[in-house]
This record gives structure tokens, C-alpha cells and sequence, in this order.
């Protein structure tokens, strides 16, 4: 006799993504991609944020940490930030955070940081597609985390 | 060397209000300010221990007064990076530079083991780096079970966060619970260890107080001399160089490409 278990398939892998995405240009960007009827993975979770600036390494770890298995961080391009000069911090911090990643052994490519604006839906979409694919291929973080 | 920094000391005292040096204790030294017309017989400038932070803490609570203070290489990049930052105020200091000797700057594997001013003893040539290469041609499985090993050796003694000049905030995220969960040891794998090293990114001068005062033996000076690197190569930043330079996070310098930056991905 068989458990009921054993007749169930498991599922296919699917990432789990955690976007942050800066209020406005990126959010807006994401909306038209809505709009527009875009179709793009639904695994990204977006969280929407004031400012990509604002998206501090401990919020990136966090979601780590919690089993995201990608984060990618959207933010206005340089020069068109609400706040004048939230997104150099942004420039800085995230390359310097991947950087970081990798010394640690985590896959830096978990992590990604773009420049969409608020007309720019379709780049919205294909980069959610590009990276979902990355972090399908890259697996699951719960590999990285507690194994290793 | 004792006795050229005594003279030194001797010669600057009419000048300030006091001199921030090490003084003998026991076997070991402590920070401590030395008054007109102390006695200097105590006097010590080994074991080392970061003088940043009493200046820090001496010049918030006598902000007229005019304070030397005896640095070495590490003392006065840190001093500078404080400054930026309104925590030490750099004219109301007078710096007496020490420079290390071989041995010290062996014993911290020392990239620049002399201040911009020498006034005390010989300059040496610093330490090359070739440890980082080493830790980086080991594949990422190999990275990733060298820090959980290492990480797991925390006690969360905080001795890391305290001993360091350049860990002044007054609310600190590694003690919310947000962040780093109280009440566990060790702190769960990425984020203690990791967030600590990227608060301190463009600040961190890699003196390696962390890892000396670290009662579990973490190596730590790896991650914080390898993002030093970076910060360096990429951005052309070189933390405590300049103290007219803004911040690294709050100057207008960005990535015009994203590829100019190689995480190592094996």
C-alpha cells in the first residue's frame, strides 16, 4: 500500500522574486506595463519604496534570509530621481552589496539593480522576464542557505 | 621611540589642553589623557588600541578645548573619516604620527602602516594583500562554507561593532530585533555579519580591530579589506585619504557601468 504522498507530484520549481521598486518611475513603469497588457512572470512580489535609495542592505539580506531566491531593485535613471540624488546612493550600495554577496558565497546574480522609468513598461517587463529566468537557473536560495 | 615620542609630547604640551596616548596598564595599555605637568613615565604605544573613539568622546564633552593626539596610519584615516562626518572636529586636533614598525605591520598585515605625517619613528612599506587572492580563488561552495563556519563561531558579543572608531550611531540596526533577532546565538547566517560590513562600506579604513578584538576568532578583515578594495578600484575612493572629500555616499559619484564591477561568480 502506497502513502497518498507518494502519488503526489511535486510541484516545478518556481522563484520567488522580491521587487523594489521606486515610487516614481519605476512603479509608474510597472503600472503601464499593467496597463498595456504586458504579460510578465507573476514571480516577482513587488513592494513599492519612496525611493530606490531608500532600499537599505539589511531590507536585501532580510528578504534573503526569508527565502526570496532573487531580489531586484528598480529604480528612476540617473538624473531623473524625485529626490535629486537618491539613486546614486542606490548605484553604489547595490554593486557594492553584490560585491559582498559573492565574497560570502552567495551567487551575486540573486541580485540585480535597473533603471526603468515611468514610460518604460515593456523594459519593465522584459527585464522581470530576463531575471526570472536567471534565479530559475540559479535554483532555489534555500540551497545556498542552509546547506552549504 | 618611547623616548622621541616623549619629547615630542613634552614639546607640544604648551600648546593643547591635553594629549590623547596609551598609558601602561598592567600588562597591557589603555587610552588615556595626559594633563600639562603629567608624569609621561607610563607612557605607551603597544599593544595598539584604536584612539579614535576616546577622542571621539573627549572632544563631545570639552568642545573648546585643544587635544593632540598620537596616531598611527590606521588612527588618523579613521580620524578623517569621523570628521567627515562631524563626529571628531580636525581643528581643534593636533596629530602626532607614529609610524609602525615591521613587526606590527606584519602582525596586521598593514596595506600603509604610516600616517601622512611622521614625527615618530621610520616608515615602512606595507604589507601586500596576497591573502585576498588566495581566499578568492577558492570556489563560492568553498566561500559560502568558510563564513557559515566562521559565522557560526559568534557569540553576538558586539565586541566587532564596538571596538570600531567608525560604528558611532546612536541607534544601531544590529540591535533591532527587526534585523537580527535577540536572544540567539549564533545571529542567523547573512545577516549580522553582513550588514555590519555593509554599514561601514566607504568608512571602513581595514585597520582589522574587529578581528584582533574578536574573542571567536571570525576573520573578518577578509570581507572588510576586500570591499575596501573595491571601493578603491571602482569608485577611486580611498577612505581617510583626503578629509575635504564628501563621503563616499553622499557624493555625487556613480556607476556609469554596471559592468565596471566583477563579482566573482565561481
Amino acid at each position: 500500500m502506497s502513502s497518498p504522498e507518494s502519488n503526489v507530484q511535486q510541484p516545478p520549481y518556481e522563484p520567488k522574486i522580491i521587487g523594489f521598486l521606486c515610487n516614481w518611475c519605476s512603479y509608474a513603469g510597472a503600472d503601464l506595463a499593467g496597463t498595456s497588457r504586458l504579460s510578465y512572470p507573476p514571480n516577482i512580489r513587488i513592494v513599492r519604496v519612496q525611493c530606490s535609495g531608500r532600499v537599505s542592505p539589511e531590507l536585501v539580506l532580510k528578504a534573503f534570509h526569508e527565502g526570496a531566491d532573487g531580489v531586484i531593485v528598480l529604480g528612476c535613471h540617473i538624473g531623473d530621481c524625485h529626490y535629486i540624488d537618491g539613486n546614486h546612493r542606490t548605484s553604489k550600495r547595490i554593486p557594492m552589496l553584490r560585491q559582498l554577496l559573492a565574497y560570502a558565497g552567495i551567487e551575486p546574480d540573486r541580485l540585480r539593480l535597473e533603471w526603468v522609468s515611468a514610460a518604460e513598461g515593456e523594459r519593465f517587463a522584459t527585464i522581470v522576464k530576463e531575471f526570472t529566468e536567471t534565479v530559475r537557473e540559479l535554483g532555489p536560495i534555500k540551497r545556498v542557505m542552509v546547506t552549504g | 621611540m618611547l623616548e622621541a615620542l616623549r619629547k615630542k609630547i613634552q614639546e607640544i604640551m604648551p600648546q593643547v589642553d591635553g594629549v590623547i596616548a596609551l598609558r601602561r596598564v598592567g600588562k597591557g595599555t589603555a587610552p588615556h589623557l595626559f594633563l600639562p605637568g603629567d608624569d609621561l613615565s607610563e607612557l605607551a604605544l603597544s599593544p595598539q588600541f584604536p584612539l579614535p573613539t576616546p577622542v571621539r568622546i573627549i572632544q563631545a564633552k570639552y568642545p573648546d578645548k585643544r587635544f593632540a593626539v598620537v596616531v598611527r596610519g590606521c588612527d588618523e584615516r579613521q580620524l578623517v573619516e569621523m570628521a567627515k562626518r562631524r563626529q571628531i572636529f580636525l581643528d581643534k586636533l593636533t596629530m602626532i604620527g607614529v609610524a609602525c614598525t615591521k613587526e606590527q605591520a606584519e602582525y596586521c598585515r598593514c596595506e600603509m602602516p604610516f600616517p601622512k605625517q611622521v614625527d615618530i619613528g621610520e616608515t615602512v612599506e606595507g604589507i601586500p594583500q596576497t591573502f585576498l587572492d588566495d581566499f578568492l580563488a577558492k570556489p563560492r561552495e568553498e566561500r559560502l562554507a568558510f563564513w557559515k563556519h566562521a559565522f557560526a563561531k559568534c557569540i553576538k558579543c558586539y565586541g566587532c561593532r564596538n571596538i570600531c572608531p567608525e560604528c558611532f550611531c546612536k541607534e544601531c540596526v544590529l540591535e533591532d530585533n527587526l534585523w537580527v533577532t535577540s536572544g540567539t546565538v549564533p545571529p542567523p547566517f547573512p545577516m549580522f555579519h553582513l550588514i555590519r560590513a555593509m554599514h561601514t562600506v566607504g568608512k571602513c579604513v581595514a585597520c582589522g580591530e574587529c578581528e584582533r578584538t574578536c574573542p571567536a576568532d571570525i576573520p573578518l578583515t577578509i570581507l572588510y579589506k576586500l570591499l575596501k578594495r573595491d571601493v578603491e578600484t571602482v569608485f577611486h575612493y580611498y577612505a581617510g585619504a583626503d578629509p575635504n572629500e564628501p563621503p563616499l555616499m553622499d557624493s555625487t559619484i556613480f556607476l556609469a557601468d554596471m559592468d565596471m564591477l566583477h563579482p566573482p561568480r565561481r
